[in-house]
């Protein structure tokens, strides 16, 4: 059976110590490479974004707004039924607002990514999980993760094809017969 | 016989002398009753409002929070050692908190029935709590309940049966604790199996004089994983020939040990991933419907909820899995049955179902934990200010840390469970090609389930 | 024999089970009020629908000095004691605010929910009894003093609930702003009653208006509403001004909107509900210069916010502002009509 699969000698990886450390300096760089050179994505020419958006138990209305990086968002908020809050994840903007009593906010959007906006004044039961998103686009910390998550998963899979593990306690080399 | 081990207790003879001793897990016990007993008093007779109830903070954010993050990934049960919840059932079962007077446990003796000798009851438990889920966390009083229910269930099942019962085979905690501590850093073993096989009398499993049998009906002798022995430190009392070991050892160890793979600690870990990725959603999600449904609006969206819940948790994803792990078996031409390789591949989701529960965690321990300050000097909101922290403000902690911090752990999980897929392969397949090979569909499932996460935090 | 060790763990396990329990009521309600030195008052703030304050009667003693302890469990609300100047502000759920007060007079003042917190927001009230024990009548004689001006309304024969639509209405947007000089140019030509307080809180703008016709023909129409804007709302000093502006939006702005056009987020539940009732066309007041509003008085407006409109959702301010916040509340929905302020003061 083992013969219609190409065969590696265990030995072959012991004998191939630089090779390994390509293979694992390689993978590092691509990871700082991901993590570190600047995307070649340009945001749009900023503008101003104005939002009117209502909060009641337990979600804000709109939940989700996006935005490009430099803009200028101009968030208008009032509360539908108790008195909430809005607190913006990564900004530390806050404010307070209470029926028939809205409340405007603004701020330039410089910062890319997902946000999460959050009910800062304790509204009733399922107050803590009361929140929506603001991405600012575009999202290149989430485009990063993907390409992490891409480098990690093949890196891995390269790397059990090149060099196979050995249990501990285990022969390096490949005598193993099927149990 | 095993190089990468470190015997803890040999290493460090005080921490031997103190698990010997019959002071050590009662003392833990007695300590975190008293917190248990203050949050199930806060519960029930402090404010309505969760964020300034001590239960709710410290059981949900903070005891959860270490639980998850550190204890279970590097010290396994080690919660189950301290957890106070058998304490008082087990005291009266043995009529004795630390000394042993009575050679017999008062039970009525029943016998645990057959059917139910896996983690199944676990695993209904856990999925019940986490249909109302919404519910408790957010509610004190019913949380108190809970864990008012939790201590009388502890002492009614050791009262009809011998043993801890409640922890090994109902405490829905209990359950995932066991499946994740498979990886933990931490395990206590024997060091030499030959001796116990050679010792008649089996102290450890019937007790001496002066200490129990296991109370979680293990034999140290044949452990081979983490999953049921509850680190209670009984079998170091009983032990007479000086043959228990505390060892230090690689993350993910037991997830390699063949034996004892069974369905039930399977579906455990996929009810853990689907449920991980379910919160993500539903309580981090934006969508205020999803949650409106989650906290019983009205019963009938519940309803809807709770058939949705369950059919992602116990068909979807399992149904996913199987197509994935017969993917794998094909590839890797594995001469076993497509439910064997259904079950062993499942262990891969264990790294990748507790970083995705870390990363989960991370979110709320970051932007909620400043909640902890204030309760502890008004923990039941009736104005006191013990500490001086009473009127500390919510304040969110960094949360595009936990954003990274999130990501780093589920590429953790990821990279750690596609090496388990591949080395879980080697135990079937007849070469390293192949088993690599096994190892793809896996790592397609797992790359696939990561970008859900990642999507969901960081999209 | 029970050796040393487990006769301390069994110690240790009754002062949890029974200690722990014991210790922590007996501090509550026994040592923190023993030390708190005056009389406390522990009073829950729900929403109405769960209870609203609880207790929501209270009797003290003329002279005493109480600690009144709100705590919330529900939803964030206001605390305010009518009279006494007293506001707490906004309550979060599992906070505490005390204040104490002592009552010097006789009588009855009333506390109130002055956030938004719940469509049956504003019947969260309580009231505080003070009882003069040298004369146990006193606070019921005071009470029962009737209100002279809505007593005048009800000589007069005028129906304070009834619609008081007016058969004209400014067509185009009017400007307090542009009749100040107007007046001032004209003031020698208007009837002198549009200059007597008196005559012009019990008169309305279409009344008014019909008035200007008669007596300055070589107006527009817009001069002359403009002039009725100016003179309806220029009865307010600054600081009134301020005062009535944060207390309509407290109490009113939910309802009646911020703007005062009847668009509050409440209105649309309470408008539905009264489309169910017999009063069919009824909706939450909208203070637009339209037919409606042209019609009503600043009287009117008085005797509404006073005792509330018979068989609608308006609810009675009477117990919690006197009648003097009253007038600058009345006085203030005019500014509301002709010369809307800004959304919120920030």
């Amino acid at each position: 059976m083992t013969d219609s699969v190409p065969k590696r000698s265990g030995l072959n990886s012991l004998f191939q110590p630089r090779a390994k450390g390509v293979l694992l300096v390689s993978l590092a760089l691509l990871i700082i490479a991901v993590v570190a050179v600047p995307w070649p994505l340009q945001p749009s020419a900023p503008t101003t974004r104005r939002f009117t958006m209502v909060s009641r138990q337990f979600e804000f209305e709109p939940n989700t707004i996006q935005v490009n990086q430099g803009d200028t968002v101009i968030i208008t908020l009032t509360a539908d039924d108790v008195v909430h809050g809005f607190f913006l994840d990564g900004y530390g903007v806050k404010m307070r607002v209470e029926p028939g009593q809205s409340q405007t906010v603004q701020f330039v959007a410089d910062k890319s990514g997902k946000f999460r906006y959050r009910c800062s004044v304790s509204c009733g039961t399922m107050h803590p999980f009361m929140l929506g998103e603001l991405v600012v686009g575009p999202n290149t910390t989430f485009g990063r993760a993907v390409a992490l998550i891409g480098v990690v998963a093949i890196g891995v899979t390269v790397y059990l094809w090149k060099f196979p593990l050995r249990e501990p306690g285990e022969s390096t080399t490949e005598v193993r017969s099927k149990k | 016989m095993n190089t990468t081990r470190i015997d803890l207790l040999t290493k460090i003879p005080l921490l031997k002398s103190i698990l010997k001793s019959r002071f050590f897990q009662p003392v833990l016990m007695l300590g975190t009753l008293f917190f248990f007993v203050f949050a199930i008093l806060t519960g029930f007779f402090g404010t309505p409002a969760g964020s300034k109830n001590f239960s709710i903070i410290y059981i949900w954010i903070v005891w959860w929070a270490v639980l998850i993050i550190v204890l279970v990934p590097f010290f396994g049960r080690l919660w189950c050692t301290v957890c106070p919840i058998p304490g008082p059932g087990e005291w009266l079962q043995r009529r004795g908190i630390i000394q042993k007077r009575y050679p017999k446990l008062m039970t009525l003796r029943r016998r645990w029935p057959r059917q139910l000798k896996n983690i199944w009851l676990q695993n209904v438990a856990f999925l019940g709590m986490a249909l109302f889920s919404a519910i408790i966390l957010t509610r004190p009083s019913v949380t108190a309940w809970v864990l008012f229910a939790f201590l009388i269930l502890g002492v009614v099942l050791s009262a009809i049966y011998d043993n801890r019962i409640f922890c090994r085979y109902v405490c829905p905690v209990g359950g995932f604790i066991g499946l994740y501590s498979l990886t933990a850093t931490v395990e206590l073993r024997v060091k030499d199996a030959q001796i116990c096989k050679d010792h008649s009398t089996k102290d450890c499993v019937i007790g001496t004089e002066n200490s129990y049998g296991c109370p979680w009906m293990v034999f140290p002798g044949n452990l081979e994983r983490n999953a049921y022995c509850g680190l209670c430190t009984e079998c170091l009392k009983t032990c007479p020939r000086d043959n228990i070991a505390l060892n230090l050892r690689p993350f993910g160890s037991d997830l390699l040990v063949a034996k004892g793979r069974s369905l039930d600690e399977a579906y455990k870990a996929f009810i853990m991933l689907a449920c991980a990725l379910m919160y993500s959603v539903v309580l981090l999600g934006p969508w205020g419907w999803l949650k409106g449904w989650a906290n019983m609006n009205s019963l009938g969206q519940w309803a809807i909820y709770a058939v949705g819940f369950l059919t992602i948790n116990l068909l979807i994803v399992p149904g996913l899995f199987w197509l994935t792990a017969q993917a794998a078996r094909l590839l890797a031409r594995l001469d076993i049955s497509p439910r064997q390789a259904f079950v062993d591949y499942a262990y891969t989701l264990v790294p990748m179902g507790l970083m995705g529960w870390i990363a989960f965690s991370f979110s709320f321990v970051f932007v909620n934990g400043s909640y902890a300050l204030p309760v502890l000097s008004d923990p039941f909101g009736w104005g006191w200010n013990l500490l001086g922290t009473k009127d500390f403000p919510w304040t969110p902690f960094l949360p595009q840390v936990a954003a990274a911090l999130q990501l780093i752990t589920l590429l953790i999980g990821l990279g750690f469970s596609i090496a388990i897929a591949y080395r879980i392969g080697r135990q079937h397949a007849g070469s390293d090609a192949l088993a690599w090979r096994g190892a793809l569909p896996i790592t397609a499932f797992l790359t696939g389930v990561t970008l859900l996460f990642t999507k969901l935090y960081l999209g | 024999m029970i050796d040393q060790s487990e006769r301390l763990a069994i110690i240790a396990l009754v002062l949890i089970l029974i200690g722990l329990p014991i210790a922590i009521f007996g501090y509550q309600y026994g040592l923190r009020p023993a030390l708190a030195g005056v009389r406390t008052i522990d009073i829950i703030a729900a929403a109405p629908e769960d209870g609203g304050f609880q207790p929501d009667a209270i009797e003290v003693q003329k002279g005493e000095t109480v600690r009144l302890r709100f705590s919330v469990p529900d939803v964030t609300h206001g605390v305010a004691i009518a009279g006494l100047g007293v506001d707490l502000g906004h309550i979060d759920p599992g906070q505490v605010k005390e204040v104490e007060v002592t009552f010097d007079q006789p009588g009855k003042v009333t506390f109130y929910c002055n956030a938004w917190c719940s469509p049956n927001h504003w019947r969260m009230r309580g009231t505080i009894t003070i009882i003069d024990p040298a004369d146990p009548d006193a606070h019921r004689r005071i009470e029962a003093a009737p209100d002279p001006v809505i007593e005048s309304l009800i000589e007069r024969e005028m129906d304070i609930d009834a619609p008081h639509d007016a058969a004209i209405s400014p067509n185009e947007p009017v400007s307090a702003a542009e009749g100040g000089p107007l007046v001032e140019n004209y003031r020698a030509d208007l009837p002198v009653d549009f200059f007597d307080p008196l005559w012009l809180q019990r008169q309305s703008p279409a009344e008014a208006f019909s008035v200007l016709k008669e007596t300055l023909p070589n107006l527009t129409d817009a001069q002359r509403w403009n002039i009725i804007a100016h003179l309806w709302t220029d009865s307010l000093a600054e600081s009134e001004l301020t005062w009535a502006q944060t207390e309509y939006i407290k109490n009113c702005a939910a309802c009646h909107g911020e703007t005062g056009n009847g668009d509050g987020p409440a209105a649309a539940a309470i408008n539905a509900q009264l489309a169910t009732t017999a009063m069919n066309n009824d909706k939450v007041a909208s203070f637009a210069p339209a037919s409606p509003t042209m019609g009503a008085t600043t009287e009117i407006y008085y005797a509404k916010l006073r005792r509330g409109g018979m068989g609608t959702s308006m609810p009675g301010f009477g117990d919690i502002f006197d009648t003097e916040e009253t007038w600058r509340l009345a006085h203030y929905i005019w500014r509301l009509t002709f010369a809307p302020a800004k959304p919120s003061p920030q």
